[in-house]
């Protein structure tokens, strides 16, 4: 018997990997922000 | 400019690089990821999320414990930097907590057949993540250093306790979310390969909580130094 084929389920894994650069992303550029605005 | 000032300068440029360093590594962890690791013969592509995912729960819950840990100790001594560190610690924990609630979704959702379930682990996360968010609204509506240093480190030591009860809720409850598969008394039960890309990501997302809460306690340092200045001027 053939071994049954993985699901295609991609979209989900991209979904992923976009979510989680972008709220590393964000909190990094609030915070050099919020550093400019303090420090100025 | 002050020494203070500038020990606040110092500290904003080194965790900046640092965490531009940690999203270099992040990108190598895409490619390890994508291209080295297999795919999962049951769960498919989709199991790769367990690359993100996992470093950022474990990253969110060592962050929150060491919130608490940090606050005890201020209760203790008294020293402002174990405050400032305890604050940039929860406000790190709580953007990777971020991370963990959205991309755990997103993987349950073609495994499981849903976005969300009420089971032990993922409540007790939710809770946690709400907790330290009401631990930084609690700091920002008190103005008062050494009032708002002394609630926050009650309610961070609180936090630290909901730790240890999310770890072991897989075992304490019944439970749909997955087994430890790393942290566990037994060897990681991983191939080869998707180990050493999860050991890769959890040592980048360590890079990144180091060069975020390096940034945010220079941050923290740099809003003391205002304040003291903003108070001498009536």
């Amino acid at each position: 018997m053939l071994p049954a084929e993985p699901p295609h389920n991609a979209g989900y894994m991209v979904a992923a990997y976009i979510v989680a650069p972008v709220i590393l992303v964000g909190y990094l550029l609030s915070l050099v922000r919020r550093v400019r605005r303090v420090l100025r | 400019m002050t020494a203070t000032e500038r020990s606040a300068r110092a500290l904003t440029r080194r965790g900046l690089g640092i965490s531009l360093v940690g999203l270099a590594g992040l990108a190598g962890v895409y490619l390890l990821a994508i291209g080295y690791t297999p795919i999962e013969a049951r769960q498919g592509v989709a199991q790769k999320i367990f690359y993100l995912h996992v470093p950022a729960a474990w990253s969110a819950l060592i962050a929150f414990a060491l919130v608490g840990l940090s606050s005890a100790m201020y209760l203790w001594l008294h020293d402002p930097r174990l405050d400032r560190f305890a604050a940039s610690s929860a406000e790190v924990g709580v953007a990777f907590s971020a991370i963990m609630l959205t991309t755990g979704p997103i993987w349950a959702k073609p495994i499981w057949g849903t976005w969300w379930t009420w089971d032990a682990r993922l409540t007790l996360t939710l809770f946690l993540f709400f907790l330290f968010i009401g631990y930084l609204a609690l700091r920002a509506s008190l103005h008062d250093p050494a009032e708002r240093a002394r609630f926050s480190a009650v309610v961070g030591i609180l936090g630290m306790l909901l730790v240890p009860f999310i770890h072991l809720s897989v075992y304490l409850f019944r439970t749909l979310h997955p087994q430890p598969v790393v942290l566990k008394p037994s060897a990681p039960s991983l191939p080869p390969e998707m180990l050493r890309t999860l050991l890769v990501s959890t040592v980048v997302f360590t890079v990144l909580y180091i060069g975020l809460v390096t940034l945010r306690y220079g941050l923290a340092l740099a809003e003391d130094v205002r304040d003291e200045v903003m108070d001498a001027a009536g």
